[in-house]
């Protein structure tokens, strides 16, 4: 056995030994052949409308004149356009950040075209005094654009540039995948010893090449900032060089029932850890309990709540008067946040705002606002911590590294009694005590003082829903019912949002459309719809108005009840299916056979296992007795993920699903 | 209330503000005809336009808004675009409660400031000013006053007092201050006065204005706002930009304007000329040089937008796109010309208002209405008309992108009114042959062979040209109306004429396409052609009727069954003749092959709102004939062995 090790051992070894002749990049800026116009169809992707040919950064730090360090990052890049559907990728914008007079400054951008022309390499350049763009995003973004000159289905476009920021403690993460597939990608990265960094790998794709070493150098930093001279520092430390090299990565896609396409991206992140000397030592990424006990004590965040903030009387007074318990004051709370405030912006994890000037603007990201609910309910001596998570679109987090930069999002937690009450003062029809479905993206923390973990597993949901209906020959013998439905608690929440948006009637003419027979609606009622606690309830009268035939046909399966068609349509799959929650949906019916008539063909019932361990589940029992019929269909899935090996069996657990619930009675009439 | 803004007019500076005091905009001051069916009401709105210089608009915009609810929340938005040519003063801004109280004002430092300029474009200057109290204690007021000035006089605002649906309006007022011996143009949609016009000495004040407005509620297929609401559009007569000065009294000079910006701007590099040469020579006729030449600028030019100042209407010069080998429509339609020109071709720069199921120009009312330009090539027997930002499209043909509707063709003798290709019922056809075969399993294969046309190939003619075939194929896994499905062979083959013409052969086999019960089977005859609308009933439509677009499509679908089944029911035969299309479905059992025809004639026009139930049965009727099955019975005699 371990022969066997050693042997696989040394065939890795010089495997990687073979490998190093091919390690260098494969172009050279300028160094375009008609050679390289040969190919139009690349093995990684026949399909490809263009292959990024070489997409190569390489950032290092450098001593400034502002006695300090720049991060300059150089960017090259060669695509092979293969037709007009990529032209896109022929023009370019490139992201820069500035903090008051500080900007981040474009620098060197050389561009050309090539096209071969008559078995000859015509070059375009770019004129990159006029052909460049600049727009202002906002206070502290802004872009530059530029597309390249006589593009053409088969042109080879070039491009590089550097980047010059002073923001030396923020490194922008390198995506090895994007909408082409990329031939060769690769990133390099100096970093000097005094700034330490957490690099994090994510994607399916394995690293090709990685190298590290270590060398050293001395940096000069020279302050020209005063009026007198400027001044000089000089000083030797070691700079580790990292490489990292995927080639081949095919081109990212899109599936449905993925949250976001981020938790893919074959890409590498990094975080500022520490600062080491000459830069004063300072720990950036520490134990959990550090994170949060300093972000209690920043001023974006935790500061605003750990003050007495005692003015809060005026708003809170009135709310709490004549409350009997804490749970009725946090309530209270709760819903006159909710009520009074909106929330512009679901994806921010810092408050600019300072809490006084939220409640005078009555608006703020959902951080700020979820931090003001904070406050007030600690001020009302209720025990409340903000908790930190990711939403499902936004990705992800590593549980291990406590970076604050995976995190988007701000809720609050309160304990009260022997109970945590989690909420969410953003969505007005939210209620007190639940979460919208972004936020159940696993792995979450309480920002107190001792960091407690909190997941809200998509796995650990389940969305329960169940119908009931009547059905019975009125005196006239039409088949009349009534039915009765109680969705789960996210259908609950957007059914009170459509009800609100397009009212009680839309809804009334959604239901009789969804019958396939011809049917009047009456009674409709929706219950609990302004208690957002709780669940709603629909109930409605229908009678079936088409006209009774010789032959019946009937789908005991009403309204929109059953599955009309497979949700997994897609025949192959590439990426884990992240759906929101399992669910559990019933569905009851009783009727009386139609007057005058006798059943002639009942469906057969069914009961099936998805798997093994009995992850779903349908069951579709009917049955007769004397002149009624009952039938209970059933669908649960206890799982919201799977992987990509399970997609076929989760393919084909619906497909006999909607074949199964297409099934009809047939009623005969009596001769 | 007229008189006062009109004395408000005169003394020029006094705010507005300042006239209404505490209370003023109170919700119970509202008529409460005005609170029927709406989510806001517009209780003041005065505009005021001063033509102050030849190239200067003066504009002074001053709006009050009462939200009632949550739905009416997007009007308490203050969004305000501008551009080189649009500067913005000032904005002013208040809040109110319920009872007119004020609440709060608006500081200079709260309007954000944000670039308007769409991914899409490469450079432009668009940029906007935007702003929002964000108070949500139903009802509140929001009142807003603007100040901008225009640095051209070549468009004028538009009066549309109605913002939109489910708002009513209380006051409102449009006034344009015109030096005495201008002419102001203008064309009035439902405002049957005359404005009410005050002369003094220099200048001449026309107003517009409307009180006691109630709520519009949208409705399906209504007609256009401005058939609908109170709406106002204005021009100059004369006007400059820029450098440029014009007149648009009338089509012709408007289109001489247009000729003077495009002047001198169609010299073409000496390479370009001999590549025209080159590509002509020896074509037959003008027809045959016309579309070799516009093939050469598909293959070898892209659109990419650039619209800083002037150049929103001046195209980029042809050398300029000889050389970079891109540009937006104006430019590569100048530049197409170009290329004519050194063919000896004559053509025309043209002018269109683009878009899907866009409302026609007003003819009779000639001003900037338009967004977008293309060519047309008058030849012997038809003009030709080419879209010259496409890569792909067919020579001569516009689609429901440009075609049906009026434009304006810009000759040395002046601008021109002409009419676009119309595509009418026997253009937008689809018709398919379909022959399936249904397995023991319930299972179907499917051969669909379908020849789109016109107006009904559009979508597909661009997925077929943007995607990969990998791409089609998932989007086709995607689309079709099918429970489980697999997308076996598929082909498009593109005919490409002023009438194009697309040809698909698709494979798709569906996975329990029958419904199987014991000794029945279920099966839907018409697989792929299902009308997919219903409307919901209106009794009280109130509005016309507009139907777009006309079109035919034509199925035969032939199934062949398991054999050991006999009929147990057929759907019956379906005619239903229509104001608003005929349609037809037949099936019949021949052995053990299911035979299914349909036809369906949709027609387009404009309908009394009477008709509107009528077309809600009509789509009903459909919507049903196309889902009705076909019940058949395992014969007695097969030995029940399953």
């Amino acid at each position: 056995m371990s022969s066997k090790g050693i042997f696989l051992c040394l065939i890795a070894w010089s495997g990687s030994l073979l490998l190093s002749a091919q390690d260098k990049p494969p172009v050279k800026f300028g160094n375009v052949t008609a050679k390289d116009f040969a190919t139009t169809v690349y093995p990684i992707d026949s399909n490809a409308q263009a292959v990024v040919i070489a997409d190569i950064g390489y950032t290092f730090m450098e001593g400034n004149n502002k006695s300090s360090i720049s991060v300059i990052t150089k960017r090259y890049r060669r695509v092979h356009i293969l037709n007009k559907n990529a032209f896109d990728a022929a023009s370019e914008s490139i992201f820069f950040y500035k903090n008051m007079d500080v900007e981040e400054e474009l620098d060197k951008l050389k561009a050309v075209t090539y096209n071969l022309e008559n078995g000859k390499v015509v070059e375009t350049k770019l004129d990159t005094k006029n052909g460049v763009f600049k727009e202002t995003i906002n206070r502290n973004r802004f872009v530059k654009k530029f597309t390249m000159p006589n593009v053409k289905e088969g042109s080879i476009i070039e491009y590089e540039y550097t980047v010059r920021s002073d923001f030396f403690t923020q490194l922008d993460p390198w995506l090895f995948q994007g909408p082409y597939p990329v031939l060769w990608s690769e990133y390099n990265l100096e970093l000097p010893e005094f700034l330490g960094f957490t690099f994090l790998s994510r994607g399916y794709k394995k690293y090709d090449i990685t190298k590290k070493n270590t060398r050293s150098t001395t940096f000069t930093i020279i302050d020209s900032r005063g009026t007198g001279a400027s001044e000089r520092g000089q000083f030797s430390t070691n700079v580790t060089d990292h490489r990292w090299v995927i080639k081949n990565v095919p081109a990212l896609k899109e599936e449905n029932f993925t949250s976001t396409l981020r938790n893919h991206i074959t890409r590498i992140e990094f975080q500022l850890a520490e600062t080491r000397p000459p830069y004063a030592y300072k720990n950036f990424v520490q134990s959990w309990s550090k994170v949060t006990t300093d972000l209690l004590l920043d001023e974006s965040f935790g500061e605003k709540i750990a003050r007495d903030n005692g003015w809060l009387d005026e708003y809170t007074n009135p709310l709490v008067l004549g409350a009997k318990s804490d749970l009725e004051k946090a309530r209270r709370i709760y819903y006159y946040v909710r009520d009074n405030f909106t929330c512009t912006n679901y994806s921010d994890f810092y408050a600019d705002q300072s809490l006084k000037n939220i409640i005078k603007t009555k608006k703020g990201t959902v951080s700020e606002i979820n931090l003001l609910l904070t406050a007030m309910l600690k001020h009302e001596k209720i025990l409340a911590d903000p908790v930190m998570l990711s939403t499902r679109s936004h990705g992800q987090t590593y549980e291990l590294y406590p970076l604050k930069s995976q995190y988007n999002y701000v809720v609050v937690k309160a304990d009260i009694g022997n109970t945590a009450y989690f909420m969410d003062a953003t969505e007005p029809r939210l209620g007190f005590g639940h979460l919208p479905v972004r936020c159940y993206n696993g792995h979450a923390r309480v920002v107190n003082k001792t960091a407690d973990p909190v997941y809200f597993t998509p796995d650990t949901l389940m969305e329960r829903s169940s119908t009931s209906v009547f059905m019975i020959n009125d005196e006239k013998g039409n088949m009349v019912g009534s039915l009765n439905r109680v969705p789960g608690y996210f259908e609950s929440f957007s059914l009170r949002e459509k009800v609100n948006e397009k009212g009680k009637e839309s809804l009334e003419t959604e239901i009789k459309k969804s019958f396939t027979q011809e049917v009047s609606i009456a009674k409709l009622k929706l219950d609990s719809l302004n208690k957002p606690e709780e669940l709603v309830w629909v109930n409605y009268d229908f009678d079936i108005l088409d006209p009774k035939e010789d032959i019946i046909y009937f789908n005991p399966l009403l309204a929109s009840e059953g599955y009309k068609e497979n949700p997994f349509k897609s025949a192959l799959r590439f990426y884990p299916v992240e759906m929101p929650y399992g669910f559990d949906r019933t569905y009851n019916l009783q009727m009386e056979v139609p007057e005058g008539y006798v059943v002639d063909e009942l469906p057969k019932s069914m009961v099936v296992k998805m798997n093994e361990a009995e992850e779903g589940m349908f069951e579709y029992r009917i049955s007769q007795s004397g002149t009624s019929i009952s039938f209970r269909c059933r669908v649960q899935l206890k799982r919201a993920y799977f992987d990509p090996e399970e997609y076929e069996m989760l393919r084909e657990f619906f497909n006999l699903i909607v074949t199964k619930e297409s099934e009809q009675i047939v009623f005969k009439k009596k001769k | 209330m007229r008189k006062w803004v009109s004395l408000y007019l005169f003394s020029g500076l006094i705010s507005l503000t300042a006239l209404a005091g505490d209370g003023d905009y109170a919700v119970f001051k509202i008529p409460p005809a005005l609170l029927k069916n709406a989510n806001a009401v517009v209780r003041v709105h005065e505009q005021y336009v001063e033509l102050q210089k030849e190239d200067r608009l003066f504009i002074r915009e001053h709006y009050v808004i009462t939200i009632l609810n949550e739905e009416g929340n997007h009007f308490s938005e203050f969004f305000e675009p501008y551009h080189k040519f649009l500067e913005i003063k000032s904005v002013e801004g208040a809040l109110y409660d319920g009872m007119g109280k004020k609440l709060k004002s608006l500081k200079s430092k709260d309007v954000e400031d944000g670039s308007g300029s769409g991914g899409e474009s490469l450079a432009d200057d668009n940029r906007y000013k935007k702003h929002n109290f964000y108070y949500r204690v139903y009802p509140y007021t929001i009142e807003y006053t603007i100040e901008s000035v225009k640095k051209e006089t070549m468009f004028f605002p538009s009066w549309v007092p109605v913002f939109g649906e489910l708002i009513s309006v209380e006051k409102s007022s449009f006034a344009v201050d015109v030096p005495s011996g201008y002419l102001l143009r203008y064309k009035e949609f439902n405002y049957s006065r005359e404005p009410d016009i005050k002369e003094s000495g220099k200048s001449k004040i026309y107003t517009w204005s409307l009180a006691n407005f109630e709520s519009i509620k949208r409705e399906y297929a209504a007609p256009s706002w401005k058939n609908i609401a109170p709406y106002v559009l204005f021009a100059p007569s004369s006007f400059v930009i820029e450098d440029y000065k014009g007149n648009m009294n009338d089509w012709s000079s408007f289109g001489k304007f247009i000729l003077s910006l495009n002047k001198g701007r169609d010299q073409l590099p000496e390479p370009v000329k001999a590549k025209v040469a080159e590509l002509t020579r020896g074509a037959g006729t003008n027809e045959e040089k016309v579309i070799r030449l516009y093939r050469y600028l598909q293959a070898n030019t892209r659109y990419i937008s650039i619209q800083l100042g002037i150049g929103g209407w001046r195209p980029l010069e042809a050398s300029f796109v000889a050389n970079k080998l891109y540009g937006d429509c104006k430019a590569l339609s100048n530049y197409m010309y170009a290329l004519l020109k050194e063919a000896g071709i004559p053509s025309f720069y043209t002018v269109i208002k683009s878009g899907d199921g866009a409302d026609d120009i007003q003819v009779d009312f000639s001003s900037s209405q338009f967004n977008h330009v293309i060519l047309s090539v008058p030849l012997p027997g038809d003009t030709l008309w080419l879209e010259c930002t496409s890569q792909t499209q067919s020579p001569g043909y516009m689609g429901d992108f440009t075609g049906n509707r009026h434009a304006v063709i810009i000759t040395e003798e002046g601008g021109k009114l002409v009419t676009t290709p119309r595509y009418g019922m026997k253009e937008n056809t689809q018709v398919r042959n379909v022959k399936a075969v249904l397995n023991e399993e319930a299972t179907l294969e499917i051969e669909a062979r379908s020849t789109y046309s016109c107006m009904q190939q559009d979508d597909l003619h661009m997925m077929i040209n943007a995607l990969s075939k990998d791409k089609v194929k998932e989007y086709l896994q995607h689309q079709l109306d099918f429970a489980t499905y697999e997308v076996g062979r598929f082909n498009y083959k593109e005919n490409q004429s002023r009438f194009p013409t697309i040809d698909e052969e698709l494979d798709i086999t569906v996975s329990n396409y029958a419904t199987i019960t014991g000794k029945r089977l279920f099966i839907v005859p018409n697989i792929m052609s299902r009308h997919a609308r219903r409307l919901t009933p209106n009794e009280s439509r109130k509005y016309e009727v507009e139907l777009d677009m006309e079109y035919r499509d034509i199925d035969s679908v032939e199934i062949t069954i398991p054999a050991g089944y006999s009929v147990e029911s057929v759907p019956q035969e379906v005619v239903l003749d229509t104001k608003f299309g005929r349609f037809r479905s037949s099936v019949k059992m021949e052995g053990n092959r299911i035979l299914y025809y349909r036809s369906l004639d949709h027609y387009a026009g404009k309908f009394p709102a009477k008709e509107y139930a009528e077309l809600v049965k009509f789509y009903d009727a459909m919507y049903k004939a196309d889902r009705a099955k076909l019940v058949l019975v395992k014969n007695e005699t097969t030995p029940k062995s399953f």
